[in-house]
């Protein structure tokens, strides 16, 4: 469903990826681990394209695109097929929560208001914000911010939903309401795409972890695999610190 | 000759300058109106940097900035007539309407483009990631937040044109400068008539400054 072939990108002459490949079956939840700096985020940004890769291949439910020769049509297709949660929320500021999770069913998919709003309730039900429809952004706990990046990525009818480092920016206490709404989307298998230092998490609901470093994919495998068992060096070191810090 | 100060003679002036105030207020309101579809769409331009065009903003942009407002309005009205006929026939009222807003498209133009960039990039890019267009975007979550921004500086330039109406009457416009010109004229009392129409134009000023500053309070408690 996800397929990414040979992508690259380079910052000017920093080549940040490097020959990346892979693909994530429908339903499938995927964890990507590695040191920062590595290009997690910019391998997310470009399946989104909030970074245009120099080169290689996306392709993702029906839209499939071609770093080379993108077109701005291609463009707007490829990121139908895909939300982001971000690490600082980036929730609309003069939206309320309703709004901001009702925003591409009214703008993208032409759905009407009412309608619209309905769904988007019901969404926000779902990741136990009943009581803060019409709340403001700025108004909202970290942990409730994310929660409605989360509905609002939910919403977007994407094929896959890509989370870069969700719980990063959140004060400790916050850390679990947000994992928890992630949990349940597992288990409800839409297709994910995180990146994240959670380890727990990654043990518990990936199906497959992915080790990154210097914008090449080191290994990957089953959660079992990559962190009981890693083959290469580097994962060896890295899975090693980043377990005893949990 | 000195004569004394003749305070009746405003009293008697303030009535029948302040027909002409209506005049003046809709140079004002019509001139600011199309500055700032001018304005919105040159900081557009200039914001998505479509090719070719944005330099035609910028050197237009260069232009109405770096020649004063009444060279421009003579410009306009007295010469281009001359080797363009459209503008043949084009009344003193209507050319002094275009020359303010484009004048003041000018200035706006750039405010609304800061207004625009002080918005935080992540804005821009949620919108995208949920599969909006970047026009949307700008439609629906950029502007929304930029307007509150340019608000201030807006009013501002709303402000100057309300008193850039009055070189109007170098055209010929009938609005409150050129009554008060006329009423000293025939009856020499320059400073009275020219005190008279300056406190007019102070009085209007202080009011939209006032409700600049109710504006500015109510933006700020939006979200
Ligand atoms: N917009 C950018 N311009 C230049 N360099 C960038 C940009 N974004 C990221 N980088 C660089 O790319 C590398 C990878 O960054 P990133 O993808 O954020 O890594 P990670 O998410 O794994 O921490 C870093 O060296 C970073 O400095
Ligand atoms: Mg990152």
């Amino acid at each position: 469903m996800i397929k990414v072939s040979n992508l690259s990108k380079k910052f000017g002459d920093l080549a940040v990826l490097k020959d990346i490949s892979f693909e994530v079956a429908k339903g499938e939840i995927v964890v990507i681990i590695g040191p920062s700096g590595t290009g997690k985020s910019t391998l997310l940004r470009c399946l989104n394209y909030l970074e245009t890769p120099t080169t290689g291949q996306i392709h993702i439910g029906n839209a499939t695109i071609d770093a080379v020769s993108h077109k701005a049509k291609e463009v707007t297709a490829l990121r139908q097929q895909s939300s982001f949660v971000f690490q600082n929320y980036s929730l609309f500021a003069n939206k309320t929560a309703l709004q901001n999770v009702a925003e591409s069913l009214i703008t993208v998919w032409k759905i009407p208001t009412q309608e619209a709003l309905e769904t988007a309730r019901a969404i926000l039900l779902k990741v136990g914000l009943k009581d803060k429809f019409d709340i403001y952004p700025s108004q909202l706990s970290g942990g409730q911010q994310q929660r409605v990046g989360i509905a609002r990525a939910m919403a977007a009818k994407g094929e896959v939903i890509l989370f870069d480092e969700p719980t990063s920016s959140l004060d400790p206490e916050w850390v679990d309401e947000v994992l928890a709404v992630m949990k349940q989307l597992a288990i409800e298998k839409q297709t994910m795409i995180v990146v994240t230092h959670e380890m727990q998490f990654a043990k518990e609901v990936a199906d497959r972890v992915i080790f990154m470093e210097d914008g090449f994919i080191v290994e990957q495998g089953s959660p079992q695999d990559v962190f009981n068992n890693p083959q290469h060096e580097r994962t060896k070191a890295f899975v090693k610190r980043a377990l005893k810090q949990h | 000759m000195q004569s004394s100060f003749d305070l009746q003679y405003i009293i008697e002036l303030m009535p029948i300058l302040f027909k002409y105030l209506g005049v003046t207020m809709e140079m004002a309101l019509w001139g600011f109106l199309f500055a700032l579809i001018l304005a919105l769409g040159l900081a557009l331009v200039r914001v998505f940097k479509i090719a070719f065009i944005q330099h035609l903003a910028s050197l237009y942009i260069s232009f109405f900035r770096g020649t004063p407002l009444l060279v421009q309005l003579f410009l306009l009205y007295y010469g281009f007539p001359q080797f363009m006929p459209i503008f043949v026939g084009m009344d003193a009222f209507t050319a002094a309407v275009i020359g303010l807003s484009l004048h003041f498209s000018a200035y706006m133009a750039e405010s609304i483009r800061a207004a625009i960039l002080g918005i935080d990039k992540s804005q821009m890019e949620a919108c995208l990631s949920i599969g909006m267009t970047r026009l949307q975007a700008m439609k629906r979550i950029i502007l929304p937040q930029a307007s509150r921004l340019a608000t201030p500086s807006l009013m501002n330039y709303f402000i100057d044109m309300i008193k850039s109406t009055s070189l109007a009457f170098t055209l010929g416009v009938a609005e409150i400068m050129a009554k008060a010109q006329m009423e000293a004229s025939s009856s020499f009392k320059f400073f009275e008539s020219f005190l008279a129409v300056a406190v007019i134009y102070w009085v209007v000023v202080i009011f939209f400054t006032r409700i600049q500053h109710l504006l500015e309070k109510r933006l700020n408690k939006a979200y």
